[in-house]
C-alpha cells in the first residue's frame, strides 16, 4: 500500500502540472512564454500534453495492476476476516469492557445491534454475541473494483472511440466521416429569449446508412439531450452563421453556394479568384472598434467578406443585405442568412464500463465509511451480573462513548 | 422580482446573524457561562433557516436552480459549511466548533457578497437536472471538508496551547477531534465522488465527452486524490492526529483552489465566460 500512496502522488503531481502549464501548444509559443530551457522540457517531457503522454498511460497501467494485485490477495483475508467477525471469540482482546451490566439485552437494543444469539461455552459460561454491518468490510474492496473499471473503461474509450463533426443548415445532407452514414438535417432552430439569449439550440435530424437508405431513423437533438441512432451518439454541439453566395456574370446565375461563416468558396470560371465569408452580423451596428451585433435577431444583417487573388488581398468590407461586390465582370452577392448547426458524433463502447465503475465507487465509499464493522458480547458473571464487550472497526472512541451511554457505565479496555 | 428583492434582506440579515453568532461564541469562551453558547447555537440555527429561506427566495425569483454562478455557488457553499458544522454540532455535542466554523463561514458568505448578483438566464448547456445534482453535491461536500478543516485547526491550536482549564473541558479530546475530523473527511469524499460522477454525466449530455481533463475536472481529481492519499496514510502509516490534520488542512486548500482558483488562473468550460 506505501507504493500505492506513492503512485497517487505521483498521479497528483502530473495532474497539477497538466493543469498549470497550457497543453497542446507549439514549442515556439512555449519559449515564448517560458524560458527556452523551460520550454524545452516540457516538449522532451511530454508536458505538453500530460495526459495522453505515454508515462502518464503507464502510471495510469501500474496503479491498475496495483489494485488488481491488491484486490486479489485480499479477497481471502477480507471473508476470513468477515467469519471470524460473525462468530463470538474465545477472548475478547482489543475488546472494551464494562462490568456490573444488569440487562444486557436493553445494551444491545440501545446500540441498534439485532438479537443477540444465546451460547454457553464449555465450562458453563453464558453468552450472548452479536455483530452488525459486516458487509461494510468489502467496502474498500468494491471501492477499488470502481476504480479499475473506471480507469480501464476510460482507457479503452480513449483509445478506440469515433468521433465526427458534421455541420450544415437546414435542408442540408452530409456524410458521417467514414461511418457510411448519411445525417440529412431537417430542421433546425435557435431559440431566443425575449432579452436576447438563446434557451435552446434544436436540430431535426434523419440518419441513414448508404447499405440500406430505405431504413431512416429520426430525431430531435438538443444541447443536454443527445440522439442515439445507428450505433452512435448525436450531440448538438455548438452553432455558427451560414449564408448563401451568389455569383452572376451579365445576368447569368453562374454559382450559388452556402456557406460558414470563416469560409471561403472559388468563383469556378476563375480558381484564382476566392471569396470569404468573414463573419456575419445579424443586426450590424458600427463601433470604433469595428462592426458589432447588436442582438442575436436577423434585424439589420450585414456581411463582412473578404476577397482574394491568390494570395493577394483584393479588398474586405462590410456588406449590407442587397449589395454587391463587383470584380472583373462578376456580381457577388450574400443571401439568405441561417443559422447551421454543427453536431457532434460519436461511439464509445466503454462509456457504461467507466459508468458502472463510478456507481461502484459510490457503493464501495458508503460500505467503507457508513456500514461500520461492529461486534458486541455479553458474558454472566457469578454474581449475576453481566460483563459487556464491544469493538468497532473505526472511530473506537465514539464507540466507547456510545456504549458507555448506553450501558449507563463507563468502559475500560480489554488486555 | 420581488422574490429577488427579499433575498437580498435575506442575504444581509443573514450574514449579521453569523457574525452576531461568531461574537456570542467569543463572548463565551470569555465569559464562560453556558446560556451564552445556547444563545449562539439557536441563533446559528436561526442564521441557517433565513439563509435556506434566502436560496428559496432566490429560486423563486430566478424561476430556476439557483445554484449556477459565482455568487449562488459561493452562498451555497456557506449554507452547506454551516448545515454540516451544525450536524456535527449537534452529534458530538461540541459547542466550540461553532466559534471555529462561524469565521470560515463569514469569509464565504463575505466571498459571496463581492459577486454579481445579477440574475442571468442560463445557457443551454447548463439546463440539466445532472448540474443542479453535481452543484448540490458539491456543496455538502465542501461544507464536509470544510468542517474537516476548521476542525484539523482546532486539533492543532489545541496542540499549540496545550488547552488548560475552560478549553480543555469544551474541547473534546485530541483522538476525538481526529476521529471527527476523518468522519468528516469521509463524508466529504463520498460526495465529492458523487459531484465527480454526476458531473461527468452531465458533460457528457452537454458536451459529449464525459471527461476531458478541463482544470476544474483535473482539480477535482486531485482534491479527490489528496483525500484517498489521506485514508491511506491513516491506515497503513497510522497517520493520525497531528499528520492527519496537516493533510486535511491541505485538502482543503485544494478545494478552495478548485474552487475559486481555477476560475481565475486557468481556463476552461467551467469559467463560462
Ligand atoms: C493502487 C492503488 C490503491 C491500492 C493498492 C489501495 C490499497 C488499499 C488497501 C490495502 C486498503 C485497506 C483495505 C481495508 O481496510 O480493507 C485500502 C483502503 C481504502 N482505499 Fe485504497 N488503494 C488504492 C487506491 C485507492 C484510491 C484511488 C481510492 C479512492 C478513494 C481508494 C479508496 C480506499 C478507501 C475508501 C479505503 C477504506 C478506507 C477506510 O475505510 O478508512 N483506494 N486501500
Amino acid at each position: 500500500m506505501k507504493f500505492a500512496v506513492i503512485l497517487l502522488v505521483i498521479l497528483i503531481i502530473s495532474c497539477v502540472f497538466g493543469s498549470f502549464i497550457t497543453q497542446n501548444q507549439t514549442l515556439s509559443w512555449y519559449t515564448e512564454h517560458y524560458s527556452e530551457r523551460v520550454a524545452a522540457a516540457i516538449i522532451a517531457l511530454h508536458l505538453d500534453d500530460v495526459f495522453h503522454s505515454v508515462w502518464f498511460l503507464v502510471i495510469a497501467g501500474v496503479l491498475c495492476l496495483n489494485l488488481i494485485l491488491c484486490n486479489l490477495t485480499r479477497i481471502r483475508p477480507i471473508i476470513d476476516k468477515i467469519r471470524r467477525a460473525g462468530k463470538a471469540p474465545e477472548r475478547f482482546e482489543g475488546y472494551l469492557k464494562i462490568s456490573g451490566v444488569e440487562d444486557p439485552e436493553d445494551v444491545f437494543e440501545k446500540m441498534h445491534f439485532p438479537k443477540p444469539a444465546a451460547d454457553e461455552t464449555e465450562d458453563g459460561e453464558k453468552r450472548l454475541f452479536a455483530s452488525k454491518n459486516r458487509a461494510g468490510l468489502f467496502g474498500a474492496w468494491i471501492c477499488h473494483l470502481g476504480i479499475l473499471l473506471l480507469i480501464v473503461g476510460f482507457v479503452l474509450g480513449q483509445l478506440t472511440h469515433r468521433e465526427y463533426t458534421v455541420y450544415g443548415v437546414a435542408g442540408e445532407t452530409k456524410t458521417v466521416g467514414d461511418t457510411g452514414l448519411f445525417l440529412e438535417i431537417n430542421d433546425f432552430q435557435v431559440e431566443l429569449r425575449d432579452d436576447d439569449t438563446v434557451s435552446e439550440y434544436r436540430s431535426r435530424i434523419t440518419v441513414y446508412s448508404a447499405k440500406d437508405p430505405e431504413n431512416r431513423a429520426s430525431s430531435e437533438v438538443t444541447v443536454n439531450h443527445p440522439a442515439d441512432l445507428y450505433g452512435y451518439r448525436f450531440y448538438q454541439n455548438s452553432t455558427g452563421y451560414a449564408a448563401t453566395v451568389k455569383v452572376v456574370k451579365e445576368d447569368a446565375l453562374l454559382q450559388e453556394n452556402v456557406i460558414a461563416a470563416g469560409e471561403g468558396v472559388r468563383i469556378e470560371e476563375k480558381p484564382m479568384l476566392t471569396v470569404f465569408l468573414q463573419a456575419f452580423y445579424p443586426d450590424l451596428f458600427m463601433t470604433s472598434e469595428g462592426p458589432k451585433t447588436a442582438s442575436g435577431k436577423m434585424d439589420n444583417p450585414a456581411y463582412l467578406y473578404s476577397l482574394y487573388y491568390g494570395e493577394d488581398l483584393l479588398g474586405m468590407n462590410v456588406l449590407k443585405e442587397g449589395e454587391e461586390i463587383r470584380v472583373d465582370d462578376y456580381v457577388i452577392t450574400f443571401s439568405d442568412p441561417e443559422n447551421y448547426t454543427l453536431l457532434q458524433v460519436k461511439k464509445d463502447s466503454f462509456t457504461w464500463m467507466a459508468l458502472m465503475g463510478g456507481l461502484i465507487i459510490l457503493i464501495g465509499l458508503v460500505l467503507a465509511f457508513y456500514l461500520q464493522q461492529e461486534n458486541l458480547a455479553a458474558v454472566r458473571e457469578d454474581d449475576g451480573t453481566w460483563t459487556v464487550y464491544g469493538r468497532s472497526g473505526k472511530g473506537s472512541v465514539i464507540f466507547k462513548e456510545r456504549l458507555e451511554i448506553a450501558a449507563g457505565k463507563p468502559a475500560e479496555s480489554e488486555e | 422580482m420581488v422574490f429577488l428583492a427579499i433575498e437580498q434582506y435575506l442575504f444581509t440579515s443573514v450574514l449579521i446573524l453569523y457574525v452576531v453568532t461568531m461574537l456570542l461564541y467569543v463572548l463565551y469562551m470569555i465569559l464562560k457561562k453556558e446560556t451564552i453558547s445556547r444563545i449562539a447555537l439557536i441563533v446559528q440555527i436561526v442564521a441557517l433557516v433565513l439563509h435556506t429561506l434566502a436560496i428559496i427566495s432566490r429560486g423563486i425569483g430566478a424561476g430556476r436552480l439557483p445554484l449556477t454562478n459565482q455568487y449562488e455557488f459561493a452562498t451555497a457553499f456557506a449554507w452547506g459549511l454551516s448545515l454540516v458544522s451544525l450536524i456535527f454540532i449537534l452529534k458530538f455535542r461540541f459547542h466550540l466548533l461553532g466559534a471555529f466554523a462561524s469565521p470560515v463561514i463569514i469569509l464565504i458568505i463575505g466571498y459571496a457578497a463581492m459577486q454579481s448578483k445579477e440574475v442571468k438566464e442560463l445557457m443551454p448547456a447548463l439546463k440539466s437536472g445532472w448540474l443542479g445534482l453535481h452543484v448540490a453535491s458539491a456543496i455538502i461536500a465542501y461544507g464536509a471538508f470544510g468542517v474537516a478543516f476548521v476542525l484539523s485547526l482546532i486539533f492543532l491550536l489545541r496542540d499549540k496551547m496545550k488547552a488548560k482549564g475552560f478549553l480543555d473541558r469544551h474541547i473534546p479530546p485530541a483522538a476525538k477531534l481526529d476521529v471527527i475530523s476523518y468522519r468528516s473527511v469521509c463524508l466529504g469524499l463520498l460526495f465529492l465522488s458523487f459531484t465527480i460522477v454526476s458531473g461527468a454525466i452531465w458533460a457528457e449530455q452537454a458536451w459529449g465527452s464525459y471527461w476531458s481533463w478541463d482544470p476544474k475536472e483535473t482539480w477535482s481529481l486531485v482534491t479527490w486524490l489528496i483525500y484517498a492519499v489521506y485514508l491511506h496514510l491513516r491506515i497503513f502509516a497510522k497517520w493520525k492526529g497531528k499528520p492527519a490534520a496537516i493533510f486535511a488542512t491541505v485538502g482543503f486548500i485544494a478545494v478552495i483552489f478548485t474552487y475559486i482558483g481555477v476560475n481565475t488562473f486557468l481556463p476552461g468550460v467551467h469559467s463560462y465566460k
